[in-house]
């Protein structure tokens, strides 16, 4: 049987190589190795933007933008039904567990550990490129879209949360320090918004990489609205106005070079699932969605914001004042829905619905019953750059000057109002203010963030302001005071950290 | 001596179940004679040996003298030197040598005729009548005896009048008679009911049942082949103390839940270690029920840590059937059933719908003069007459199931086998589920000689599961069913589903969900283990198994244009996963000295697992029809594929050691390496050790005469708990692109990405339970009332814990060794022949098991961790709840109170737990709990001549579940936007109804807190697990065939809970992996939002054997 000891030492032989115990991690992208040189600094890069493009997970692609932006007067939801969490936010008694604003929390700050990483390992992949210029720029580039969008990440938190963690490291280790971090107060967090923002415009180029990216301009362009905010609420630097002003005009000034223009309403609000060849150039920034990718769809369009009469989701609509105060004229027939088709074939006027509030026309699509399209999220419209000068201007100057004039007549005759002129400075910066209201009416992008630093938030969701009809205010004991102005910090970051409560 | 009379009994045991008996290593004999008489030899073997012989002195004085030479020869080997070229043969039974002549042994025995003339007649028969063949007759104190023939008869010659009779058998009760003068004596054997002798597969081994010093159950095939058993969860549940079987998805091959003594880990997986035929870590669905001889399942750490880094959260050990020798035998068996759900919820119909939502809306109106009714009432006049939809009645079906089992087996001298075929298919009571198995294994033992032996073993098994799983989530057919308005129809006037519903659910159609839903996961399982077995010298062996498991996972989706916005989907993947396995197992056993017994275990095991596949999925379908079988015509798709590894480099050895028998000692120790962890973290060292102690065999407790068994014994021991994946020491990106691609253009391709994913932590380290428990074996009545009892605290610690990672440092989770964790736990089992009257005899086993959990420590500055309607909190049990405490409806005398909390009479009312005067979230509070703190089961048989029934009761108490499918029905603010259950009919309504805890139609947003306990039921339950009848035809009837039995058998007949919804042992949670933040589902698991419920099963079969 001697055979037998052959096959039992060639078994026992069979298991002993020297690497027995080695893990092979051979499909997993990790350490070090992970980022070594330009296509996978990039696909870094196109993971800090997917920090808020995560359909239904993190950041902006569904009505938690909307969401967000619900103490504005131009947005409400249902009284009833499963809005709970958007509802405590337009009713001011917003709970930790409120998942609308964790989504854009988390999502933002996705995005700034994504834009960190690329900002760290950047300047090592420089010199391995040696001297190709092509590869340069590229570096260059996506450099300066992470700085953008660190930029655009804390711009979001800071308006939501005041003071909040401020990160600009990149680091694996999760160390006490960090889990104990302390918030660091709003005008430090806008230093780091503005030093981000001009090495943005020194490292972005011209022309969009994709228009789905920034260039130069997009980053002057939001300099200028952080620069607006600052002047307000709760930093209140007034000289911040001036340097808005200057932002804006060299983006206006320069519109051709950065390929950004004024486009139709029809164009811009045509209810399609894509949008039409030609409305993008009114997109100063805007993050680009597809139909059929289930994590990248744009989920705040359709369903999400079609009538119960239509068989919708009715996840945001108009609040009624808003609606009735808004100037008659193309762009309001443009930016709302008011007539329903039942499902009975008849047609349900918006007072008489069930929910009884006015619906936004400017997120429908083709087939509205889907909760999904690949309309773009614009962050950041040419038109508000326009705004934004004007009312910066104004206030910077104390009085309107003729381009100011310019500026928010070419987004009036746009809406099909007429221009304005002579104004005393108060009208006109009011209007001005008034002008975003309506220009972004339910965009989630800017009235909210308006009535925060302009301290209007109470006048507009006083008795007078805000309809009977509409959900009551709970706030504090049924007032708002500027503690609500922000967010709670989400209570799984809460559990964690106790310098967050 | 009496030790080695066991001893050999156990080996007799071996010899008879398997191949043959060859090998009485104990006793090693040693003897020189040169032409002595037989008695003078036997006399010195039985010296040797300690084997008692029986024989008639006058056949002896007869035969010629002998001369024989053995060293450290086997008994048999010297029981066939020494009666070579007599005519005489020999048979060991119980711890006697039976010597009887070759060709007529009984009538030759008797024919010697004896100098007296008492000749003792009788016939010895079973309990059923049957006569018994092979007894052994002896009179006690001597050495004369004899055997019964064929039909039973045996015939005795005695010198004198007086003694006693000891007959015995093995399987039997061993029976005493006093002759008395009598010469007629008919004796009925029982079977023994318990055996201590039997043999118990531990890991890398055999014991003796009655030489155990770990607390181990085991389950023979016997314990449940009356029962309609298809797979090795249903043979377990019920069965074995200190292991809770749940069945969480009812679907037919659904998930179920197994755990042995509690949760361990957090993060690590809490599933027991799988050890089929030496293979381990294989997966229980890949073996037929029918193939199953014995399942062996080990709790304490004595028995567990042979299997070290693996053997924390125990092992069962299933040993799968092999052939016998002798004449071929073919067995077939098959079963029919039909299943229906267990119960309903209770919804309301049209009419009464359509009047809660006209109520609510009425009550909710900002203006309530202006609120048009939704339903006018010439429509609910209309649905009263005409009814509406019963969604529940439109994808509940009755489901039919048939199982066909065929197996051949026999075996020559040197060789057995078995083969077995199986096809199982079951539909679920949720239309167009259901589940195919088909499985073949085969089994081959061969001798090639004395000393060298060879076994194979080869089993396929296929599982086609079909929309089995995935339907009992809230987006399902059921929690749809239960949030669809009964005012919508399931189809338009032209036949088209209704996509969308108008009146209450945001999802989609639950028939069409059920249609053109496709999902389709086979698991395809190939088997091979061939081993060889060389013994060097009686008693030093050395076993070689190389093991090998190839599954192949083949998983199609398909989702129909009705039930995804026109946006037909389909997706496929292929994952191929090898596990090769190589023991080397020395074994060393002897016994010195009569009184010392060693047993040496001696083991090098390597396992390698490598896993690879690919997926894609599918968006729009250009040829919807096509389905998954064609996915290269859509609109985008989305690729992916993942490679990963372990291994796995073992040591390990056993000592166990007796003294006469009375006094066990097993000591283990397991050396561990793994891929899976770096540095001096890869290696660790599990002992273990237990002690025993034979109490019945010392005099003092003998000489009672109420122990037929008493034995305590006590263990210590530690387990690892290895069930992390690969690569947790690394920090790795997420990769796919749902996850982290982006598009940059408009409806564009899109961009593939890399995203920081959970942070790895390379000092990660095994997780490790300390475990102790004390117990005892204790056998009355003659071994008709057998009681186990334990008590063990397991102790966890370096607790694996996927800590939270804070959404500002990117969110995910890392990996540590933190936390703390403890079970405790009583376990009983009593089994007895309670009844044994005539022909009408009542078995019954029962067990209890009490588990206490206690999360002891979450790790430094980690007060607790909140996962959503769960807490893990230190001191707590995990799978608390944490909510809102519901206190009913604010009553009428209470308005003040309630304005405080902005609310009226009528509205919720919660418990303002930290006195802010606010409600939310700040005041979730510990409220319930979802982890069963007892487990029961109860195993009846009556048996009456030819009929058997089988009664079967199980039950889990203990413990709560968040009834979210009552939730959703009841709130109207979730994914059904109107109140659906008939409750709501009760609820308060000021001046009509207000003493109900319902909350009246009110705007207040806190009425419309779901994580509330409000929602929590208690959901012990105790169930009519099995009832079955069956009929044996008796042997008179049936010619050549063997056995015929038909049966008919009802599972889940009735369940006495005080659960809401349908099914108190169905959950909406995973049965394993990881939940919300990275923590074990274990943890959160135990709330229901449409689980699919078990069914009641109604099952006829037959079973023949040739």
């Amino acid at each position: 049987m001697k055979w037998s000891f052959i096959i039992i030492l060639l078994i026992i032989v069979s298991g002993c190589s020297k690497d027995f115990l080695h893990e092979q991690p051979k499909g997993l992208v990790y350490g070090d190795v992970a980022i070594s040189d330009v296509p996978s600094l990039d696909a870094a890069l196109t993971g800090a933007y997917k920090g808020v493009l995560r359909t239904w997970s993190r950041g902006f692609l569904t009505a938690s933008f909307q969401g967000f932006s619900m103490g504005g007067d131009d947005l409400t939801t249902l009284a009833g039904g499963n809005k709970a969490s958007k509802r405590q936010i337009d009713q001011f008694d917003v709970t930790a567990d409120n998942p609308d604003i964790a989504q854009i929390w988390n999502g933002c700050y996705k995005m700034i550990q994504g834009a960190n990483n690329v900002i760290a390992n950047g300047p090592k992949i420089l010199p391995t490129v040696g001297g190709d210029q092509s590869q340069t720029a590229l570096v260059n580039d996506i450099m300066g879209e992470a700085y953008f969008l660190r930029a655009m990440g804390y711009y979001w938190l800071v308006r939501g949360w005041g003071p909040i963690p401020l990160l600009t490291q990149i680091s694996y280790e999760v160390t006490p320090e960090l889990l104990n971090i302390e918030r660091s107060q709003p005008k430090d967090v806008y230093q780091v918004i503005e030093d981000d923002l001009k090495k943005a415009i020194e490292l972005l180029p011209d022309a969009k990489r994709d228009p789905g990216r920034p260039n130069k301009g997009s980053a002057m362009a939001l300099l200028a609205d952080v620069y607006l905010t600052e002047g307000g609420w709760p930093v209140k630097d007034a000289s911040k106005y001036a340097l808005a002003a200057a932002e804006a005009k060299q983006v206006i000034d320069n519109k051709d070079r950065f390929g950004f223009s004024l486009v139709d309403l029809n164009l811009l609000w045509s209810e399609t699932t894509v949008a039409p060849p030609g409305s993008a150039k009114e997109d100063v920034f805007a993050f680009q969605t597809a139909e059929n990718y289930g994590g990248s769809n744009n989920s705040f369009t359709g369903a999400s914001t079609i009538p119960a009469e239509e068989g919708g989701w009715e996840d945001y609509e108009s609040e009624i004042n808003f609606f009735n105060n808004f100037p008659e004229g193309k762009r309001k027939n443009l930016t709302f829905h008011t007539i329903f088709k039942a499902s009975d074939g008849s047609m349900v006027p918006w007072q008489k619905s069930i929910s009884g509030h006015p619906y936004y026309a400017k997120f429908r699509i083709d087939n509205n019953g889907n909760w999904w399209s690949a309309q773009p999220v614009h962050m950041i419209r040419y038109a508000k750059v326009l705004l934004c000068y004007a009312e910066a201007q104004a206030r910077a100057d104390g009085a309107p000057n003729s381009d100011a004039y310019q500026a928010l007549n070419d987004v009036r005759l746009r809406a099909g109002e007429t221009p304005v002129s002579g104004l005393s400075p108060s009208d006109f910066i009011n209007l001005a203010v008034n002008e975003r209201g309506w220009e972004f009416a339910g965009e989630g992008t800017t009235r909210w963030f308006d009535l925060q630093r302009l301290e209007m938030v109470e006048e507009m969701n006083d008795d007078v302001h805000r309809n009977v009809l509409e959900n009551p205010i709970i706030g504090d004991h049924g007032k708002i005071t500027e503690a609500l102005y922000w967010f709670p910090v989400p209570l799984t970051d809460q559990n964690i950290n106790p310098n967050l409560k | 001596m009496l030790f080695i009379m066991q001893l050999t009994s156990l080996l007799l045991v071996v010899g008879l179940l398997q191949v043959s008996a060859k090998s009485f290593s104990q006793n090693r004999i040693t003897l020189s004679v040169n032409d002595q008489p037989l008695k003078q030899v036997f006399k010195e073997l039985r010296l040797q040996s300690g084997y008692d012989f029986v024989y008639s002195s006058r056949v002896l004085k007869r035969l010629k003298n002998v001369s024989l030479h053995l060293k450290d020869a086997s008994l048999d080997e010297a029981m066939m030197q020494c009666l070579k070229g007599q005519p005489l043969a020999y048979t060991i039974l119980d711890k006697t040598i039976v010597i009887s002549l070759k060709d007529n042994s009984i009538s030759s025995a008797t024919l010697q005729m004896p100098d007296t003339v008492i000749h003792v007649r009788g016939r010895v028969v079973d309990e059923t009548g049957q006569p018994l063949s092979g007894v052994s007759v002896v009179l006690q104190g001597t050495t004369t005896g004899t055997m019964t023939d064929d039909g039973g008869r045996y015939t005795l010659i005695l010198s004198e009048d007086e003694g006693t009779l000891v007959y015995s058998s093995i399987g039997y009760v061993k029976k005493e008679m006093p002759v008395k003068g009598k010469v007629l004596i008919n004796v009925t054997l029982d079977k023994a009911t318990s055996s201590l002798d039997q043999l118990v597969v531990v890991g890398y081994g055999t014991q003796k049942k009655g030489d155990l010093t770990g607390a181990i159950t085991s389950i023979s095939s016997k314990d449940f082949d009356q029962q309609p058993v298809t797979r090795l969860d249903e043979a377990m549940a019920g069965r074995a103390p200190g292991v809770q079987v749940t069945r969480t998805a009812g679907a037919p091959g659904g998930a179920v839940r197994i755990r042995i003594r509690g949760d361990n880990s957090l993060t690590g997986s809490n599933e027991p270690l799988y050890v089929i035929d030496g293979l381990v870590g294989a997966d229980f669905t890949d073996i037929n029920a029918n193939d199953i001889a014995n399942i062996e399942i080990l709790k304490d750490a004595s028995a567990t840590a042979i299997y070290g880094s693996r053997g924390a959260n125990g092992v069962v050990i299933i040993t799968t059937k092999s052939g016998q020798k002798g004449t071929m035998k073919v067995d077939f068996m098959t079963r029919i059933s039909s299943a229906r759900v267990i119960k309903r919820y209770p919804i309301m119909d049209a009419a009464d719908f359509a009047e809660v939502v006209n109520a609510r809306g009425l009550a909710l109106a900002a203006d309530p003069s202006a609120y048009v009714p939704r339903f006018s009432d010439d429509q609910i006049a209309s649905y009263r007459k005409n009814g509406g939809t019963d969604w529940q009645d439109e994808i509940f079906r009755p489901a039919l199931g048939q199982e066909y089992q065929l197996g051949l087996s026999g075996g020559n001298e040197n060789t057995t086998f078995r083969v077995s075929a199986n096809y199982l298919n079951q539909k679920g009571v949720i239309d167009n589920s259901d589940y195919k198995r088909y499985s073949i294994s085969s089994s081959l033992n061969t001798d090639f000689s004395d000393k060298f032996s060879f076994r194979f073993r080869f089993a396929g098994t296929r599982n086609e599961y079909h929309n089995t799983s995935g339907t009992g989530a809230r987006g399902g057919s059921l929690g749809q069913a239960l949030a669809w308005a009964p005012t919508t129809q399931v189809r338009d006037s032209q036949g088209n589903f209704i996509i969308k519903d108008p009146t209450s659910s945001i999802f989609q159609n639950p028939v069409a969900l059920n249609e053109e839903t496709d999902n389709r996961n086979n698991r395809t399982n190939l088997n091979l283990i061939g081993g060889l077995r060389y013994e060097f010298v009686p008693g030093l062996s050395l076993d070689a198994q190389l093991g090998i498991d190839y599954t192949n996972l083949e998983n199609k989706g398909y989702i129909g244009p009705d039930i995804s916005g026109n946006t037909p989907s389909a997706s496929r993947s292929s994952n191929e996963n090898i596990l090769l396995q190589n023991t080397e197992n020395l074994t060393f056993d002897r016994v010195f000295g009569d009184v010392h017994h060693l047993k040496i275990t001696a083991v090098f095991e390597t396992q390698k697992f490598i896993g690879s596949g690919f997926n894609v999925s599918v968006n729009d379908l250009t040829y919807p029809s096509l389905s998954y079988n064609n996915i290269a015509l859509s609109a985008s798709s989305n690729v992916g594929s993942g490679y990963s590894d372990w291994s796995l480099l073992s040591l390990l050895g056993r000592v166990d050691y007796s003294y006469k028998d009375k006094y066990l000692i097993t000591a283990n120790l397991r050396r561990d390496g793994s891929s899976k962890f770096q540095g001096k973290n890869k290696y660790s060292v599990f002992p273990s050790a237990a002690v025993g102690w034979k109490l019945s065999k010392e005099p003092f407790i003998r000489d009672m005469g109420i122990f037929s068994d008493l034995k305590i014994r006590a263990s210590w021991g530690m387990t690892g708990n290895q069930g992390i994946g690969s690569y947790g020491t690394l920090s790795s990106y997420v990769s796919n692109i749902d996850d982290a691609g982006a598009v940059f253009e408009a409806n564009g391709t899109i961009v593939p990405g890399v995203i920081l994913g959970n942070p790895g932590n390379p000092a990660l380290k095994w997780e490790t339970t300390e475990q102790t428990d004390a117990g005892a074996d204790i056998s009355l009545l003659k071994g008709r009332l057998n009681v186990t009892v334990d008590y063990f605290i397991k102790n966890t610690r370096d607790l694996l814990l996927s800590e939270p990672v804070p959404g500002y440092l990117g969110g995910y989770s890392k990996l540590s060794n933190v936390g703390k964790m403890q079970n405790k736990g009583w376990e009983f089992a009593v089994s007895m022949n309670v009844l044994d009257i005539g022909q009408f005899n009542w078995t019954s086993s029962a067990n209890l098991s009490l588990l206490k959990n206690k999360l002891v420590s979450l790790g430094e500055g980690t007060p607790s961790i909140i996962l959503g309607q769960f807490i893990l909190q230190p001191g707590y049990p995990i799978g608390s709840f944490y909510l809102n405490k519901y206190l009913g409806t604010w009553k009428p005398g209470e308005a003040d109170q309630a304005s405080l909390y902005g609310a009226k009479p009528g509205d919720a009312h919660y418990e303002d737990v930290n006195g802010d005067g606010v409600i939310d979230t700040k005041d979730y509070t510990i409220t319930g709990n979802s982890v069963p703190k007892a487990t029961i089961g109860w195993n009846n048989t009556f048996s009456y001549r030819h009929f058997s029934l089988n009664i079967f009761l199980q039950g889990m108490l203990g413990y709560d579940k968040l009834n979210y499918s009552y939730a959703f029905g009841m709130l109207a603010s979730t994914d059904a936007k109107e109140v659906l259950f008939s409750d709501i009919k009760n609820r308060y309504i000021p001046g009509i109804n207000e003493t109900s805890n319902i909350p009246a139609f009110s705007g207040t947003p806190t009425n419309a807190i779901i994580q509330s306990s409000r929602f929590l039921d208690p959901a012990g339950f105790l169930r009519l697990k099995n009832i079955g009848l069956s009929y044996n035809f008796p042997h008179t009837v049936l010619k050549k065939i063997q056995d015929l039995n038909l049966f008919v058998d009802v599972t889940n007949l009735f369940t006495i809970t005080h659960y809401r919804g349908i099914d108190p042992e169905a959950n909406s949670n995973a049965t394993g992996g990881l939940g919300s933040g990275g923590i074990n589902v274990d943890a959160q698991s135990g709330t229901d939002q449409g689980a699919y419920p078990n069914a009641v099963v109604f099952t006829a079969g037959l079973k023949i054997n040739f």
